[in-house]
């Protein structure tokens, strides 16, 4: 790695921080800025009694003082503080908690997507114009134009309450294979895409042709010479994809009764917990960051004619 | 050889897939409870107390235990800290009270002694205050085997009071002596209720005056034991491991946001009367996903169902959709301080007061409830003529809703027949005509003020504003909707930034003062804003307590000295009788003023497999498992 590189990528570094810290500030000063607090239900309680929850909380003092002190915390001691609607529980361990289902659910489900995205796309490439092309392209079209909402539904109507074959929420044993069906579909559609025009314009270059030319097969063409390039748009969907999956997968979660992050991030609002909501925000956005700052980098690896600056 | 290859390629991929499926558990299709093998499980209760009855000779199979669905994570399983119905329903599970609901013999829901050997009667002191003497029963322990001791409730009912908890439900403790001055200004932390342990099994208590629901508060979580040693760690509620209760069920499984296991607790003094082994508490808050679970089979109870599928659910399921009753009212409430008369209008005082107040009283006439309930609600509920809810009982024990309202010929303050809906309507145009300019060839009014409906965003509420909306437009009165999201809702309601207002309440225990104390000028519930802002200095309530042995009369007064005082008085009336009927004064009161609109009564709508004998809920809503068989 030269030096050009590492420069490149400590500055994106920086940029990195300076973002999240961008995000923490507004959404602290916006999500006190809203209407509602932690406190008020349908019933309400007494002044005294929302005084001496605010105390304990913090949530008396002036909004500069607990912005500083919950910047302090997050960054000497990690933490995110207490869950003002979950009492006894601390937003680090809710975060983790529904991290662990998430990203389990989002890993997962982009591997499939990407090793089917890529076969699928490979072969409907080599196959231009044929039938199985076709095919792929027809379903990958249905796949991606459909919302997962539509496709969790119909999926949980035909495997878990007609077929029965899987259970229909995400606590029960296998519960996490519809869930992971529905989320890897869209991004395998989408991959499935990309693999194939990129394909069929990597093997309209030259050093192809020569490939061609010299007698060697159709398929080492493929996997020896045009797939490596081809990918690098793959690439560079594949860090905000595995995000995008692992941090919304909101609506999925809800279908399917899955305790994912998404569920405690909205749920976090709607009940204005407001260290639950920073906590959140922060894990998901540096999330989608890195994952950016990943994708840019394996750019670099895939094709050395990138420079990086 | 290339089309082989295709296939082998396609073939892999979807090994592959299968391969990383495989990752989130094998492949075997389990749902617990299906087992049909027969166990010799007890099965000591009857089971004709059923809320859905099948076969009565049905026997118990399987090993007993139940997939249920409430809602999503309780906030908190701490008795004293909770404040929903669904973390009701668990600590009930986990936890033993001095009291507790149970069935008699003809299956009605009665308050039974549970950790008390008996709920006793009280003794009234020299001062006016009640003392209770309760025993402990024999063999009361926790799930880590230490025995239950009468300290264990002082020290719980002191904590759950205590400004240092700030708990929602701590009010429920203010018939208690001392609760005054936990609260008052300048309290040092350090007073305490009047609850004494005189041994380790004999528990006195003293009230500050006859509570008539003092039993049923014994039954409420709030007043649940906790041990001192166990919740001096912050977070013991949040974690099998430390949970240490007393009740009928231990908690063996906690996995947040998915799943709650409480199994049965033979320590548990009473074991041999619970049937059921092991209650799954499925954790979601998504209708249409118990649904799926419930019709598939795999969750025996949901507690939810989409508001859109209702009706053709009560035909799929006639057995197992079931509309139990529920102590709450959906109401309409407008600001006391919205200036609905017309722009031309000279009155003022008192008379302004009394002409609001009747046409408000008017605008609730013209509502049709019964279309309301049965094509837009369709989930069983009754159609409201009072602000306190139907289930709330009266001082002889017959419903208080249908002795309240001016007139025996009809129930409430209004007749929600449907027969009387045409006359209703023309008694409220012949008094909106007074007020306002009539078109009698157009039939519409023209000179209402626009009026602003507010609600938080749901389908259901806004297919009720807009009904609501339509009525009025027929007679040229103008109604806009506006949506807010719940919290900033809550919010503007609670400030009164508002015209007209949907809300709705539920009581926390069978007496009618849990809907009439929300009214007083100080209190936090009083969306309507009586008594504040420009109602503060309006002289326009009277009340005359002579003919029930008080001194108070007023003619034309301000909310804090009519209302306010009203309830006051409940509060420390120690006859049954004349409780009641200061009870029955403060509605009338209260509706005079047309500022609380009734629609329906709520229902508790849930679904129920026809498989689950021995089921039955509370009009608070909470669920009872315990005594569950599930049969063939």
């Amino acid at each position: 790695m030269n030096t050009k590189t590492l420069m490149y990528i400590v500055k994106r570094i920086v940029l990195a921080i300076v973002t999240i810290w961008v995000v923490i500030t507004v959404t602290f000063f916006v999500m006190h800025a809203v209407p509602g607090g932690p406190f008020t239900g349908e019933k309400a309680v007494s002044e005294t009694v929302m005084a001496a929850m605010e105390a304990k909380y913090g949530l008396d003092k002036p909004l500069g003082v607990q912005y500083v002190t919950y910047l302090g915390d997050i960054i000497t001691k990690f933490d995110f503080g207490p869950s003002l609607k979950q009492r006894g529980r601390n937003v680090n361990d809710i975060i983790f908690d529904g991290m662990k289902t998430s990203a389990k659910l989002g890993v997962i489900a982009a591997v499939i997507a990407l090793i089917c995205g890529v076969i699928l796309g490979s072969v409907a490439a080599l196959r231009r114009n044929k039938l199985i092309d076709r095919v792929i392209m027809i379903i990958t079209t249905a796949f991606v134009s459909m919302p997962s909402f539509i496709m969790g539904s119909l999926l949980l109507i035909a495997f878990a309450i007609n077929l029965k074959w899987f259970p229909a929420n995400g606590a029960s044993k296998n519960g996490l294979v519809l869930p992971i069906v529905t989320l890897s579909l869209y991004p395998m559609a989408y991959i499935t895409r990309l693999t194939r025009s990129s394909m069929l314009e990597v093997l309209g270059q030259d050093y192809i042709r020569t490939a061609k030319a010299k007698g060697v097969s159709g398929w080492k063409i493929i996997f020896g010479h045009a797939l490596k390039n081809s990918l690098i748009p793959v690439i560079t969907y594949f860090g905000p994809m595995l995000a995008g999956i692992v941090t919304g997968s909101l609506v999925v979660e809800q279908i399917f009764a899955v305790p994912g992050i998404g569920r405690a991030f909205v749920n976090s609002i709607t009940g204005r917990d407001y260290p639950l909501v920073m906590g959140t925000t922060i894990v998901l956005a540096t999330l989608i960051v890195i994952m950016n700052l990943i994708g840019d980098i394996l750019y670099k690896v895939v094709d050395p004619r990138i420079t990086l600056e | 050889m290339k089309k082989k290859l295709v296939s082998l390629v396609l073939a892999s991929s979807m090994v592959l897939s299968l391969a990383a499926c495989g990752s989130s558990g094998t492949a075997t299709t389990d749902t617990g409870s299906a087992d049909t093998a027969q166990t010799g499980a007890d099965s000591t209760q009857s089971s004709d107390t059923a809320a859905s009855d099948t076969a009565a000779t049905a026997e118990p199979v399987g090993e007993q235990v139940i997939n249920v669905c409430l809602a999503s994570e309780p906030a908190t399983l701490d008795p004293a800290l909770n404040s929903s119905v669904d973390g009701a329903t668990l600590i009930t599970h986990l936890f033993s009270g001095l009291a507790k609901w149970g069935q008699d013999a003809s299956g009605n829901l009665v308050l039974q002694p549970d950790c008390a050997e008996a709920l006793v009667e009280g003794v009234e002191n020299a001062d006016g205050t009640v003392t209770y003497t309760y025993t402990l029963r024999d063999g009361l322990t926790w799930s880590d085997g230490q025995p239950v001791t009468a300290n264990d409730f002082v020290f719980a009912w002191n904590r759950a009071v205590s400004p240092a908890l700030a708990a929602d439900y701590g009010y429920m403790f203010e018939v208690v002596d001392g609760y005054d001055a936990i609260w008052a200004d300048g309290a040092t932390g350090e007073e305490k209720l009047n609850v004494n342990a005189v041994d380790d099994k004999t528990l006195e208590v003293t009230l500050v005056n006859q509570v008539a629901y003092w039993n049923e508060l014994l039954a409420f979580p709030a007043y649940m034991p906790v041990r001192e040693d166990v919740v001096s760690n912050e977070s013991w509620a949040t974690d099998p491991s430390t949970y240490v209760n007393n009740g009928a069920y231990t908690m063996t499984g906690w996995d947040h946001n998915s799943l709650i296991t409480l199994t049965k607790n033979d320590k548990f003094v009473d074991a041999d009367k619970i049937t059921m082994n092991e209650i799954n508490f499925y954790l979601s808050d998504d209708a249409n996903n118990m649904l799926a679970n419930f019709e598939n089979g795999d969750w025996q109870f949901i507690d939810d169902v989409p508001t859109n599928e209702i009706a053709s659910l009560k035909d799929t399921y006639p057995d197992e959709f079931v509309t139990a009753g529920q102590l709450g009212t959906y109401y309409v409430c407008w600001n006391i301080n919205e200036k609905i008369l017309p722009a031309s209008s000279t009155l003022t005082g008192a008379e302004k007061a009394a002409a609001e107040n009747e046409i408000r009283n008017a605008l609730a006439l013209l509502i049709d409830r019964n279309y309301i309930v049965n094509d837009i609600a369709q989930g069983g509920q009754v159609p409201a003529s009072s602000f306190v809810a139907m289930g709330l009982t009266d001082a002889d024990g017959s419903q208080f809703y249908e002795n309240a309202g001016p007139d025996s010929s009809f129930t409430g303050y209004y007749d929600v027949s449907e027969a009387a809906y045409e006359s209703n309507w023309e008694s409220a145009i012949e008094t909106l005509k007074k007020y306002y300019t009539y078109d009698e060839a157009t039939g519409q009014f023209s000179d209402v003020p626009t009026l602003v409906y507010l609600y938080n965003t749901s389908e259901g509420h806004k297919a009720i504003a807009e009904a609501i909306q339509s009525t009025f437009a027929g007679i040229g009165i103008t109604m806009n909707l506006e949506n807010q999201e719940w919290a900033t809702f809550l919010e503007t309601r609670k400030n009164g930034d508002y015209s007209i207002a949907r809300n709705g309440w539920l009581g926390d225990y069978n007496d009618p003062i849990s809907f009439l104390d929300m009214w007083t000028t100080a209190s936090g519930n009083n969306d309507v804003q009586f008594g504040k802002g420009e109602n503060k200095d309006v002289k326009a309530f009277s009340l005359d307590l002579t003919d029930l042995g008080y001194d108070t009369k007023v003619e034309n007064g301000t909310w804090a000295e009519t209302y306010d005082v009203i309830i006051k008085d409940i509060k420390t009336c120690t006859d049954i009788n004349t409780r009641y009927q200061l009870m029955h004064r403060a509605e009338d009161l209260l509706m005079s003023t047309g500022c609380l609109c009734p629609i329906y009564y709520y229902t508790d709508l849930y679904m129920i497999n026809s498989n689950v004998q021995g089921f039955f809920s509370s009009p608070l809503g909470y669920k009872y498992f315990m005594y569950c068989t599930i049969t063939g």
